[in-house]
């Protein structure tokens, strides 16, 4: 692409193209769309990635169709394995060159989350408007919602908030208008196409149709988020009684 | 060494310089504002660039010696008096125990940042001593410094930190006969921004993207640690698409629906899904960061490989400024 700067800003190969984002940090576009290919060819190329890292790698953050890629310039400039007259040039040409290598390498399999979900009213202030909004009753919507396998493909609004996409089509519903100061923490809601966990007591737009006792976030933990992009989640139906034991808060 | 807080200030933290391997879990990097004030806080004084230092808004902040203490400050939002005496910042401090820190607050800027040798003590959290404060964790209880609160200093005392401490122990206020020329790190003109053009540039209308580098944008005041609303001419598109959401930085500067610029900052989300008009240079960051609401800036355009060489070359001088201080011990 030409910018009004000259300078091309992006490098294309044939399956990703790759995008500056500051001095230290690049971003991999693998697509265009919320799809399961591009979903995993964001976290094939992540864990291969991770494997394989560059002198002055730090870390990665998966999207829906991208990954950012952190780096240390300084590291970067004097790694004797990497090549090119700038950081950003010597990343692209890794990253290209790691592409290449091995673009078929066996397929990761994904890590399977059982999350427990109470879908009972009390927790559910949007249940009853959602199963309206799509002319079907309640029960037809537990059914729909927790029986199809999700992708998480974001964490990201807030430490620990995951965005899953696999929601049947057929229960898209737009955001509330109007959102609600507050969100119980664990909340499970659907916004478009999508659903999402609430990690911690926030404010938010999405149609709350269930909750989990579990702690999506927490700082005690070494790995504080219980979800990571590229996981793959299966809603489990609990009742009240259920909830409240494992939420503790009947203890 | 410690300190006990008897006015706080107004926003008063402490951050090192980020938690940066947590990101992909939605978790901000947090970490100074003004990376820049903060280094040479620590520099000064012999430490680690990435010691614990104070965060103060504004200022208005009084903090009693509780032991004799070997600090230096930075930034452009106070100066710092002892006894009724200014003190010079970016200098090695000597303040004997039971004497009070004032720092008062002056317009020029709206951070100030305070180290002590070996920097300040509080529990490493995913690598960082930064606080977070959505998030309630990290620095002092993952919470703003309060009236009342002690903070002690690190045992992890650098080979100049001991050097320094010897010899400017004494029963009065000391300090050395050099200090950081700050000056040297400044650019040429301080409202001028550099910026990146973002990865959405091209979905602007040309009549947009001449007013976002030609006009004036004012900081208004929802401006705090995760991000900046500035006012201008609205910054309108060509081109509707909607972005998926995206990695986005401290430095990245989005536009909302409605067309106006936000700049996301160390406490800024992980992801964005606003279209990035443009990337704020990381050497002008922290000018940004001593931005007080009703300030006024230009951005003006460079290229990814001019952001980057002037990155390089402002690391490389902070280390040969390391190395400089280091030189002291010969």
């Amino acid at each position: 692409m030409i910018t009004p700067f000259g300078k091309s800003h992006h490098l294309y190969t044939s399956s990703f193209s790759i995008h500056f984002l500051s001095e230290s940090a690049i971003t991999i576009v693998f697509g265009q769309g919320i799809d399961e290919i591009t979903f995993d060819s964001v976290h094939q190329f992540n864990a291969q990635l991770n494997r394989l890292p560059f002198e002055g790698f730090i870390s990665t953050v998966p999207a829906y169709a991208s990954l950012t890629v952190f780096y240390d310039p300084l590291v970067v400039m004097h790694a004797q394995e990497l090549q090119g007259l700038n950081g950003f040039e010597r990343v692209c040409n890794y990253l290209i060159e790691l592409q290449q290598k091995s673009p078929l390498i066996k397929k990761k399999k994904r890590e399977q989350v059982h999350l427990p979900v109470c879908y009972d009213e009390a927790l559910a202030p949007d249940l009853a408007y959602v199963a309206s909004y799509h002319n079907i009753s309640p029960e037809e919507l537990i059914n729909l919602h927790s029986g199809a396998i999700y992708q998480v493909y974001m964490i990201g609004f807030v430490p620990g908030f995951a965005y899953l996409g696999g929601m049947p089509s057929i229960l898209e519903t737009p955001r509330k208008e109007i959102p609600r100061k507050q969100v119980p923490a664990g909340s499970i809601g659907i916004a478009g196409k999508q659903t999402g966990i609430y990690p911690l007591q926030i404010s938010g737009g999405w149609q709350i149709i269930g909750c989990t006792p579990l702690q999506l976030f927490n700082i005690e933990r070494p790995s504080p988020s219980l979800l990571e992009a590229g996981d793959e989640v299966l809603f489990e139906i609990i009742d009240l009684q259920e909830f409240k034991f494992l939420s503790g808060s009947n203890s | 060494m410690k300190v006990t807080f008897l006015k706080p200030g107004m926003l008063s933290t402490i951050q090192d310089m980020g938690r940066h391997l947590y990101r992909a879990q939605g978790i901000p990097s947090a970490g100074a504002m003004d990376t820049l004030s903060m280094r040479l806080a620590n520099l000064s004084l012999g430490n680690p660039s990435n010691a614990a230092v104070i965060e103060m808004t504004y200022a208005d902040v009084l903090i009693k010696a509780e032991t004799d203490l070997l600090i230096a400050y930075s930034g452009t939002s106070s100066v710092l008096y002892v006894s009724g005496k200014a003190l010079q910042d970016n200098r090695p401090l000597f303040i004997p125990a039971g004497q009070n820190l004032e720092f008062k607050h002056q317009d020029t800027g709206s951070r100030t940042y305070l180290a002590v040798a070996g920097g300040w003590d509080v529990p490493t959290v995913l690598g960082s001593k930064s606080t977070y404060l959505t998030g309630k964790f990290g620095g002092l209880k993952g919470r703003i410094l309060k009236k009342g609160d002690s903070l002690i200093n690190t045992n992890d005392l650098t080979e100049v930190n001991a050097y320094l401490l010897s010899r400017l122990k004494s029963s009065q206020i000391n300090f050395t006969n050099w200090s950081i020329h700050k000056e040297h790190f400044s650019p040429p003109d301080k409202n001028i921004i550099r910026i990146v053009p973002g990865n959405e540039f091209t979905w602007f209308r040309a009549d947009s993207l001449l007013n976002f580098l030609s006009s004036t944008y004012t900081l208004g005041r929802n401006a705090d640690r995760m991000g900046y609303h500035f006012a201008g001419p609205p910054l309108m598109r060509s081109l509707q698409t909607e972005l998926l959401s995206t990695g986005v930085v401290p430095g990245t500067l989005q536009v909302t629906h409605n067309g106006s610029l936000v700049l996301l900052m160390a406490d800024g989300q992980t992801t964005g899904g606003y279209p990035r008009i443009g990337q704020v240079a990381q050497i002008d960051l922290p000018l940004c960061a001593q931005l007080k609401p009703g300030d006024s800036i230009q951005f003006s355009a460079i290229s990814r490989t001019e952001a980057e060489k002037l990155y390089l070359k402002r690391e490389y001088e902070l280390r040969k400024l390391a190395i400089a201080i280091h030189m002291i011990l010969k």
